[in-house]
Parts: C-alpha cells; structure tokens; sequence
C-alpha cells in the first residue's frame, strides 16, 4: 500500500518530534519538515506532499499566510492546522483561505491520524470542514437542548450518512436551512422515544393523558430549539453566513424513507434513557 | 393566510413545467385545508423563510413520481424511484419553489428556500402549519400534483 506523504512545518523541535512519534509505524510517512513559512513553501513545491500540518506561529510568517500561499500554489492542497490556539477567529480565517481541519496542542495521536485519514478521503476537505464547522454546532445543539428541554443527558455520536435515505419509524420534524449553505435539518424518533420525551418536556408523569397535537407540537418546538441552537452557534463563528431556518415541516408513520438525494448528510445520534434522538443534517451538493 | 400568496406557486408550476416536458398542465381544485396533509406516497417538503416563512409540499403519487421523473428524462423508462429518478423529483421541486421565490420577490417579499426533502412511504401523514393551508390541484398530463402551501 502506497504511503500517504505528510510535510510537517513546525518551527519547534518538541512538536516535529510529538508528530513524528504519532505517525511512527502507520500508513503516513513524513516526507520532510520545514521551519519556518519560506522553507514550507519551497518544499511543498518541491516534494508536492498529498498532506501539510502547519503550525501558527512560524518565525517568519503566521500559519495561516503561509497556508495561503501554498493553497495559491495548489488550490487542492489539504492542510491541517495543529497550533495552541483554536478559537473561532482563527478557525474563521482560516477556513476562509482553505485550510480543511484544526487541532489543538497537545495534539492526541488517534486525532491527528483520524484526521489525517480524512482530508485524505475524496472531497473530504468539504466533508470534514461541513463537519468540524456546521455539523458539531448540531451536536452541541441536541445535546444541550435535549438536557436543557427535557433533563436528559445523553451520548452523542456522529458520521457520515452513508445511506440514500433517512428512515423514519414514528416522527421527524424537518426544519429547512437557508443561507450559506443551504440544507435541511431532521430530527426523528420513534414513537416510544417521541411520547417519553413530550411527558418529560411538559412534565407529566407516567399514564397521565397528553393529547396527541401536544405531543407533536413539543417535538416540533425541541426541533425548533435544537435546530435554532445549532444555527445560532455558526452564525457565532461565520458572521458573514446569516444561516437561517423555516418553519418545521413534520411527518408521521412507519417505514418513511426521506431521500438523501442531492445532499451531503451526517447522521447525529443522542442515546439517552428515554431512546435515541437523532438529528440529521444535509447540505445541499453543488451542481 | 392571505390567498394572494398562492399565485406565485400556480404561476411557478405552469412556467416551470413545460420547460422541463410537460405540455398539458391545468389547475383543478383549490381548497382550504387544516391540519395535516395524508401523503400520496411521495411527498417533498421544502422551507422558506425571510419576509415570509412557511412550507410547500409538492404531494404525488409513487406513478406520477416516476412519470415525472421519466418525463424529464426524455422518456427514458423509470421502474422503481431510485436514486436518479430522486435526484430529478427533487430538481423539480427546487426549480418551482425557487421560481414561486422569485415570484414572491416581484410582489415585494424577500424569500430564501431550503433543499427539499423528499420522503416516500405507503401511509403517513405530514403537517407543514399549525393552521389553515391551501391545497392546489394540479392536473400534469392525466396526473395529480397537489401542491399545499403554508405561510405563518
């Protein structure tokens, strides 16, 4: 199997040597090191390594400069930026030059490989900056909004949606998202989930009555606040994006089947003691 | 709501479908609805938002899914709904609502719309407003398409 080249530019020894201990013996191989922003890009230029990481602070340059004038060079380059500083500003900046993925320092071995691994995936830059920037939002959104709605702590989990559909068993609120980029929300549960979580919600106890409209209505409100939750958290980092949602369309039955065509989605995943709440988050897939 | 913003769907409908092969196309019904709409078996939702908000749901049955699909695949057969015959529903359902939006515009209100969604399935049912709707009836070519539309 074909070793998967990495250019390491960091200007401090510890670093080169943390990264060089992470990829010791996987499929990645370090194909050089480079000091400063100059030598990163001769070398890139040079060695044309299929993956940059890129420290912040060079001596002569920031990272994100640097990363531009290599992303000038070649516009496909996948660079991951590993520095002690990530907040939203500098992720801002740098996903608007390009740069496809952040890590903190100290930089955990199983994630710089995972993430390695995916910006080598095909079109993965796209896939893993809609998932660190637009779909983590989510994540945080339902799992919040599920403890703040109805007191249920959960563990949550997302990937890829590999399917070409997204099936329902009970009821899925779906919510449109408008702006930049453009998609779809789903919440969805089953109708066991959906009944526990509206007596929660509204603080009924076990066999009191709720009248069906009720129960309805107080998922779609919780899709209304997760979902809202998750839009305002990217407004928060991307101020230029003005995401916003529709009002929820719901749908109810057994064995619906909503298609994924033309859409990119991620499956999130909240298992809590009342059942699972799932989000489902699509973007739209360019022409 | 305000009837008024129906016609920028109708108009959307019959400008749009003939350029994607459909040629007889007239509108049959118009009613008052409320509560939720029982799909036909494939019903695609999308959202709007901005100056007004609401939901459109373009509600078919799985046949005329297929012929419209077939259809603006220049008559090439289409069997089950699969992953193309999708894909074209769902072009479809773009291209009326983000010209209903263009519509909307020229009446002075501002609309962004959602990907649509597109969910198949034999028996459910699918509620875009906590209140009235209006539900047009549009007749393509021996088909039923109804088109419901929810404004806040």
């Amino acid at each position: 199997m074909k070793k998967i080249s990495v250019l390491v530019v960091d200007d401090s020894m510890v670093s080169r040597a943390v990264i060089k201990a992470a990829l010791s013996g996987t499929n990645f191989e370090i194909c050089d090191y480079a000091e400063n922003g100059m030598e990163a890009i001769e070398k890139y230029g040079a060695l044309q390594p299929e993956v940059v990481t890129m420290d912040m602070n060079l001596p002569d340059a920031n990272g994100i400069e640097c990363s531009k004038m290599i992303l000038a060079m070649n516009p496909a380059a996948k660079i991951i930026m590993i520095s002690a500083m990530k907040d939203h500003n500098l992720i801002a900046q740098g996903r608007s030059v390009g740069i496809c993925s952040f890590l903190q320092k100290p930089v955990k071995t199983q994630d710089l490989l995972d993430t390695i691994w995916l910006v080598c995936q095909k079109d993965s830059c796209n896939v893993k900056s809609l998932q660190d920037f637009y779909v983590k939002p989510f994540a945080k959104g339902l799992r919040k909004g599920l403890f703040s709605l109805a007191g249920l702590e959960s563990k949550v989990h997302t990937e890829v949606n590999k399917e070409a559909f997204v099936e329902i068993d009970g009821i899925a609120v779906i919510i449109g998202l408008t702006g930049d980029p453009v998609g779809r929300a789903i919440l969805h549960m089953d109708t066991d989930a959906m009944q526990k979580f509206s007596e929660s919600m509204l603080n009924k106890t076990m066999g009191e009555e709720l009248a069906a409209e009720a129960v309805t209505a107080s998922v779609e409100e919780a899709a209304n606040i997760i979902i809202g939750r998750g839009v305002s958290l990217i407004n928060d980092v991307f101020k230029d994006k003005e995401m916003r949602i529709t009002p929820p369309g719901t749908i109810c039955g057994h064995k619906i089947r909503i298609a994924n065509a033309k859409v990119l989605s991620f499956n999130i995943v909240a298992m809590t003691r009342l059942g699972e709440f799932k989000l489902n988050i699509g973007f739209a897939e360019g022409d | 709501m305000d009837a008024k913003l129906v016609n920028p769907f109708i108009d959307a409908f019959t400008a749009i479908m003939p350029q994607i092969g459909f040629q007889d196309i007239k509108r049959t019904g118009i009613t008052v609805k409320e509560r939720s709409v029982e799909s036909l078996g494939v019903t695609v939702l999308v959202g709007f938002t901005k100056a007004i908000k609401g939901n459109v749901a373009y509600n078919m049955s799985e046949d005329t899914a297929k012929f419209i699909a077939s259809t603006m695949m220049m008559g090439m057969p289409v069997a089950s709904l699969d992953d193309m015959a999708q894909s074209a529903i769902s072009e479809m359902s773009n291209m009326l609502t983000a010209n209903a939006a263009t519509n909307l515009v020229a009446m002075g209100y501002e609309t962004d719309i959602s990907t649509p969604s597109i969910s198949v399935g034999e028996t459910f049912v699918v509620k875009i407003s906590s209140e009235n709707y209006l539900s047009v009836r549009m007749d393509l070519c021996g088909h039923t398409v109804e088109i419901d539309i929810a404004v806040q």
